[in-house]
């Protein structure tokens, strides 16, 4: 195991800057750091050694940033909170004539295709939009093809069913060569598309957002500005959907919201 | 007596553990007494569903505050915390706590070497770092890298433990941990914590 110092990430993400153009210097430095140190292991090399490793000329400096900011999801991810969102937020929302959604942060898509299907079965999917965006392209890509492996789907199923789901999952996918293929009838009310939380801006009005499980990877400077992103990007009296162990705390924008469900990290803009 | 300082140094008790150490910790925790000088930080593997809340659980064994942290809280004195299940628990070098759910250690999100390993390089002292019964390696990294830092590291007697592979692999990587035998595990433990 090599264990990367503080004063080596540093250096690490001018380098990679200098480099890529790619900016780590709003990323929170502890998970980073985990990052990075594991990826010295894997590769088995120490800090010097990755240093030269990244000079400029190669792709080599691409697939680091690549592992240095992939996330993984799954379907239905804490059941009780899609039980929640199912219960709680799409009955409120039900009267509305048009509706869109914000999953920000999408990584393969697992996030929309659950509120696609369960929007389904709610009755609302047709006159629902869901943007999922996403800064890798690469996720983008995967998320679109909406294939899973078998193994991740039945953690999916049991997701699914733990959070009320009304069918089995195995209604809403194909399986051909041992992957699951989502329906594309779900994908068709899915837009998926690159956005960079950290640099762009309001691009529509939403009434539900998700971005759950990103901001934890962002310092706490820039998280107070993301939060700005999506509170601006937030209708009178939409929600906003955060990760368990996340709060509004230290957002600057605590006034702003009334509390939904403070277990699971729902609020809803009030002003 | 010691007195709990709120403007002193923040330094850190780190414990972690994985199957046989649940009856271990209770036990600490009974000999936790207000007023802490320092932060205490339990690592428990445990399953994603678990539903369980140990600051629950434990509340009667003790009157010190326990809590399963928030993102960016600030890692006080006189408290008691414990990793929240499917996150790695981190130590920022800001005194705050930081989640992170990228890929597990061992099989085990939240990780103990996630958790030691954090702290170790977070510039925050380490009062003592001690690692329980459990059936996989995690842990023996983080603890190693600990005592190289010159932080005091105690092991249980794996031949003690419920499950030994922990304390094991952890003496495998670094052989000069202190150990803790049975018969004086929990006189060491209270030395510790005073």
């Amino acid at each position: 195991m090599v264990l990367m110092e503080y004063s080596e990430l540093e250096i690490l993400i001018v380098r990679i800057r200098e480099i890529s153009g790619f900016d780590f210097s709003g990323y929170a430095r502890p998970s980073l750091l985990r990052r990075a140190s594991r990826y010295l292991t894997t590769h088995k090399m120490n800090f010097h050694e990755l240093l030269a490793y990244i000079e400029p000329g190669g792709n080599v400096v691409y697939g680091l940033i690549q592992e240095l900011t992939v996330n993984y999801s799954e379907m239905f991810r804490d059941a009780d909170f899609f039980m929640k969102v199912k219960t709680e937020v799409f009955t409120y929302l039900e009267s509305y004539p048009t509706l869109r959604f914000w999953v920000a942060g999408c990584a393969s898509g697992e996030e929309a295709y659950s509120l696609a299907i369960f929007l389904k079965e709610a009755g609302f999917l047709g006159r629902s939009l869901i943007y999922a965006t996403d800064l890798s392209n690469k996720a983008l890509t995967a998320a679109r093809e909406g294939i899973f492996t078998l193994g991740n789907v039945r953690t999916f199923s049991e997701n699914y069913l733990a959070a009320g789901g009304q069918h089995s999952l195995s209604d809403y996918y194909h399986v051909a060569y041992n992957k699951a293929a989502m329906l594309p009838e779900l994908r068709s009310n899915i837009v998926f598309s690159m956005h960079d939380l950290t640099g762009d801006g309001v691009f529509n009005e939403f009434q539900f957002i998700s971005c759950r499980n990103v901001m934890i990877y962002f310092t706490l400077e820039l998280r107070q500005k993301v939060f700005r992103l999506l509170y601006d990007s937030l209708s009178m009296l939409g929600f906003l959907c955060l990760g368990k162990r996340e709060t509004l705390r230290y957002s600057g924008l605590e006034e702003n919201f009334k509390v939904v469900d403070s277990t699971l990290n729902i609020y809803q803009k009030i002003r | 007596m010691s007195m709990a300082k709120d403007n002193g140094a923040l330094s850190l008790v780190l414990i972690g553990g994985s199957s046989g150490s649940f009856a271990i910790f209770e036990e600490i925790i009974r000999l936790v007494r207000n007023p802490l000088s320092f932060a205490l930080i339990f690592v428990l593997h445990r399953g994603k569903s678990s539903t369980a809340v140990l600051p629950e659980i434990f509340k009667n064994k003790t009157n010190v505050a326990m809590s399963e942290p928030y993102h960016l809280d600030p890692i006080k004195a006189n408290s008691i915390y414990f990793a929240y299940p499917d996150y790695h628990l981190l130590i920022g070098p800001d005194q705050r706590f930081y989640y992170d759910r990228t890929d597990k250690d061992f099989f085990s999100r939240p990780s103990i070497d996630a958790t030691f390993l954090s702290a170790a390089v977070s510039g925050i002292p380490v009062k003592a770092a001690m690692l329980f019964s459990g059936s996989s390696a995690d842990g023996a990294f983080g603890m190693k890298a600990l005592a190289e830092r010159g932080f005091p590291t105690y092991v249980q007697n794996p031949a003690d433990a419920e499950s030994p592979r922990m304390p094991e692999q952890a003496l495998l990587a670094y052989e000069k941990h202190q150990v803790m035998v049975d018969g004086n595990l929990f006189s060491i433990i209270n030395d510790i914590l005073q």
